[in-house]
C-alpha cells in the first residue's frame, strides 16, 4: 500500500532510512519513524525546509525563538554533527540516541564532557566552568557574591581535577561522574521510551515490512 | 501455546478476539515474559477514518487507571497498526453475562462503580468512549472491571457502531441515533445506564429485532423495569437513562473512590518522585564530596533549562492534553538566607495562606505543599544549599493536572453531579492561586 504523501515529504535534506538509523542507535525502526514525525514538526515551525535551525531549536526549548542560552547553544552544536549550522534528521536521531534511557552510560558521560568543553580543547578548564556557572546564575536570576562563586568553582574544580594539572581530562571526568551519577541525569530523556505513543501518526506512514519485525 | 512470529520485542500467540476492523492476539513481551494483548488493525480501515487515531492514542498514553486497560506501545508496519495493551485474563463482561444472566446487587454495584470511575476519569481528561457495551468491558482475574478501547472509538468507521455487523446498537444513546449534535459525556453515561439495567435485569432495556422499532424505543426511552428492581435502583436507572447519574444513594452504598485516587496520586507524584530521586543522590554526594554548604558547580550548571530537552517533546506531542512527564513546571528562586531559615520562612508563609506543609521522609530540606480539604498535593519545594549563606528554592508544580481539570470541568460540573470529586477542580485552581500568592508573599 503506497503512502504517496509520505514519500514526497521524505525527500528532505539529510533524511536517512529508518532501518539504517535504527541499526546505529537504541531506537527501533518504528521509534525512528515516530521521531521523524517529531522532527517534521520541529523543523517546520519557522522555516518549512525539513531541517532544524537554531531559532527553531530555541523555540521548542524555551517557547521563544530569540532566547539565547549557553547550554542550549552547546547542545545544538553537538547535535549538528556536520557542523553546517543546522540539524538534519540523521543528526537528530543519532544525537537523541545518547539520551535514550537504554543508551550506554559511557556515551552519556562523553556527551556531557563535550558539552562542557566549551572551547573544544579536549579538556574542561577552570575558566569554562566559571563561565558556565555565571551563565546558570544569570539564567536563574540568582545573585551570588564573587567570593561565593569563586569558592564554588574552586572547590568543584579541584574535586574533579584529581591529578591537579589545572584541567579536567576525559578520564578524570569519567571518574567524577561515577562518584556523582546525578550529574548526567539530564542526559536521559524518559520521553524517548514511549515515543511511539507520543507520535502515533507515524503508523500511518510506516514503511516497515511485516516480515522485518 | 504456539507462538508463530514476532512484532518488535513481542512474540505473537493465538488470536483472542476478532472484530470488524481488528483482531486481538495474545503476546508475550520477551523482555520480561509478561503477557500482553496486541490489537492488530488493518491500516486501510484507519486511513478511511482520518487521523483521529493519532490524537486518541496519545491521550490513552496518559491514562493510568486501574479500571482502564493500559496501552503500552504502538507499532506500525506498512500494512498494519499494532496496539500493545495490558492483557486482562478474565474475558469480556458479555461472556460472563451470557452464563450468569443476573448479577447480585453487590457485584453489579461494584462493577458499575468501577465503570463510572473509569468513565469519569476519562471525561475529566476530555476523552469519550462512545461505544460502551459489555463487550468492551473486561474482567481481570479478581473480577474487577477494566474498560477496553477507551479513546479508540475513532478507529471505527463513522456510523459503524449502528450497523448490525458491528454488534448491537442497544447501548446507544438517543441523541446519537438522531445524529444531532450530542453531548458526548451524556451519551457515555446513557450507555452506562443501559449496562447497569442489563446487569441487574438479565436483559436489555431496549431490544427489538427490527432496528427501526429499536431506535424508536430508544428515542422515546421506552422501557420497563422488572418487578424485582428496588426503588433506589429504579430511581438511579431512570435518572441515568435521562441522563445524569450518581450522587445517588444506591450508587454511594459501599462506594469507595480509593481505586481512582490511588491512581491519580501515582501519576500526580511522578515528577515529584523523580525530583526526590535526584535529591537523594545529590544529598549523598554533597556530603561525601565537599563541605555540605557549597554546591558542586557541575551540579549547579546541570540545572540549566538549556540542558532540559523535554521541551522538544512537550509541545510537539500531537494531543492538546500533555503527556504525563511534561507536567513538571519548575520555578527557581534565590534566597539570601541559609537553608534552615529559608525553610522556616516557607512554612510560615504556607500557613499564612492555609496550606498544609509536610516534611518528606529523609529529606530535611524539602516540603510538600498541599491543600487541606480535600488533601491534595500541589507543589514541592526543595531548598538546595548553594553556599553557607545562600540557597536556591526549586518549586515543582504539577501544572498538567490543573490545566486538564480547568479544561474539562465545564462539562461535568454543569452537566451532572456525577461524583463528589467534581468539586475538586475548582479547589485545585484556587490552591494554585494561593501558591502564587505564596510565592509572592515569600519574595525570598
Amino acid at each position: 500500500m503506497g503512502c504517496v504523501l509520505t514519500k514526497r515529504t521524505k525527500q528532505t535534506p539529510g533524511y536517512e532510512e529508518p532501518t539504517v538509523l535504527a541499526a546505529e542507535t537504541p531506537f527501533t525502526v518504528c521509534e525512528v519513524e515516530a521521531l521523524y514525525e517529531l522532527f517534521k514538526k520541529l523543523s517546520s515551525t519557522i522555516f518549512d525546509d525539513g531541517i532544524i535551525h537554531k531559532e527553531e531549536f530555541q523555540l521548542a526549548l524555551f517557547r521563544n525563538k530569540n532566547k539565547k542560552n549557553l547550554f542550549a547553544d552547546r547542545i545544538f552544536d553537538l547535535f549538528d554533527l556536520k557542523r553546517n549550522g543546522v540539524i538534519e534528521f540523521g543528526e537528530f536521531v543519532r544525537s537523541l540516541g545518547v539520551f535514550h534511557p537504554h543508551a550506554l552510560v559511557e556515551d552519556k558521560i562523553a556527551f556531557a564532557f563535550r558539552l562542557y568543553d566549551l572551547r573544544q580543547t579536549g579538556f574542561i578548564e577552570r575558566e569554562e566552568l566559571k563561565e558556565m556557572v555565571l551563565a546558570l546564575l544569570h539564567e536563574s536570576d540568582l545573585i551570588l557574591s564573587d567570593d561565593v562563586i569563586e569558592t564554588i568553582v574552586d572547590k568543584s574544580f579541584s574535586d574533579a581535577d584529581t591529578n591537579g594539572d589545572g584541567k579536567i581530562d576525559p578520564e578524570e571526568w569519567k571518574e567524577f561522574v561515577k562518584k556523582n551519577p546525578s550529574l548526567i541525569k539530564n542526559m536521559t530523556l524518559p520521553y524517548l521510551k514511549d515515543i511511539t505513543l507520543a507520535f502515533p501518526s507515524f503508523v500511518l506512514c510506516s514503511e516497515v515490512e511485516d516480515s522485518e519485525m | 501455546m504456539g507462538f508463530t512470529n514476532n512484532i518488535g520485542k513481542y512474540r505473537l500467540g493465538r488470536t483472542i478476539g476478532v472484530g470488524t476492523f481488528a483482531k486481538v492476539k495474545l503476546g508475550v513481551d520477551t523482555s520480561n515474559d509478561q503477557y500482553v494483548a496486541i490489537k492488530i488493525i488493518d491500516k486501510r480501515m484507519v486511513l478511511e477514518t482520518n487521523l483521529k487515531i493519532q490524537r486518541e492514542i496519545t491521550t490513552m498514553k496518559l491514562f493510568h487507571h486501574l479500571s482502564i486497560v493500559r496501552i503500552h506501545e504502538v507499532i506500525g508496519s506498512k500494512t498494519k497498526i499494532y496496539i500493545v495493551m495490558e492483557y486482562v485474563s478474565g474475558g469480556q463482561l458479555s461472556d460472563k453475562l451470557s452464563y450468569v444472566k443476573i448479577l447480585s446487587e453487590a457485584e453489579a454495584r461494584k462493577l458499575f462503580q468501577q465503570l463510572i470511575d473509569a468513565v469519569d476519569y476519562c471525561h475529566n481528561r476530555g476523552v469519550y468512549h462512545r461505544d460502551l457495551k459489555p463487550e468492551n468491558l473486561l474482567l481481570d482475574g479478581k473480577g474487577n472491571l477494566k474498560v477496553y478501547d477507551f479513546g479508540l472509538s475513532a478507529l471505527q468507521k463513522p456510523g459503524g457502531m449502528l450497523t448490525t455487523a458491528c454488534g448491537s446498537p442497544c447501548y446507544v444513546a438517543p441523541e446519537l441515533l438522531a445524529s444531532k449534535g450530542y453531548e458526548r459525556a451524556a451519551a457515555d453515561i446513557w450507555s452506562c445506564g443501559v449496562i447497569l439495567f442489563e446487569l441487574l435485569a438479565g436483559y436489555l432495556p431496549f431490544d427489538d429485532r427490527n432496528l427501526m422499532v429499536l431506535y424508536k424505543k430508544i428515542g422515546q426511552a421506552d422501557y420497563k423495569f422488572p418487578h424485582w428492581f428496588t426503588e433506589s435502583q429504579t430511581k438511579l436507572i431512570s435518572r441515568t437513562l435521562d441522563p445524569s447519574p450518581v450522587r445517588d444513594r444506591w450508587f454511594q452504598t459501599d462506594y469507595k473512590q480509593s481505586c481512582r485516587d490511588e491512581c491519580d496520586e501515582k501519576i500526580y507524584l511522578d515528577d515529584v518522585n523523580t525530583a526526590f530521586e535526584s535529591m537523594e543522590e545529590n544529598g549523598a554526594e554533597l556530603k561525601m564530596l565537599q563541605s555540605p554548604s557549597f554546591i558542586n558547580a557541575f551540579q549547579l550548571i546541570a540545572m540549566s533549562h538549556g540542558l532540559d530537552l523535554s521541551g522538544l517533546f512537550e509541545r510537539q506531542a500531537s494531543n492538546k492534553i500533555r503527556t504525563r512527564n511534561d507536567k513538571k513546571e519548575t520555578i527557581r528562586l534565590g534566597s539570601k538566607l541559609p537553608v534552615d531559615e529559608t525553610i522556616k520562612k516557607i512554612e510560615a508563609a504556607a500557613m499564612n495562606v492555609s496550606l498544609s506543609v509536610e516534611k518528606m521522609n529523609n529529606f530535611k530540606s524539602s516540603r510538600k505543599i498541599s491543600t487541606k480539604e480535600p488533601h491534595r498535593s500541589i507543589c514541592l519545594w526543595q531548598v538546595i544549599g548553594v553556599a553557607p549563606t545562600n540557597c536556591v528554592v526549586e518549586i515543582s508544580k504539577s501544572a498538567v493536572e490543573l490545566r486538564v481539570y480547568k479544561e474539562s470541568t465545564s462539562l461535568l460540573t454543569e452537566k451532572s453531579d456525577t461524583s463528589p470529586r467534581m468539586q475538586v477542580p475548582e479547589e485545585v485552581c484556587i490552591s494554585s492561586r494561593s501558591t502564587q500568592k505564596l510565592e509572592w508573599y515569600l519574595k525570598i
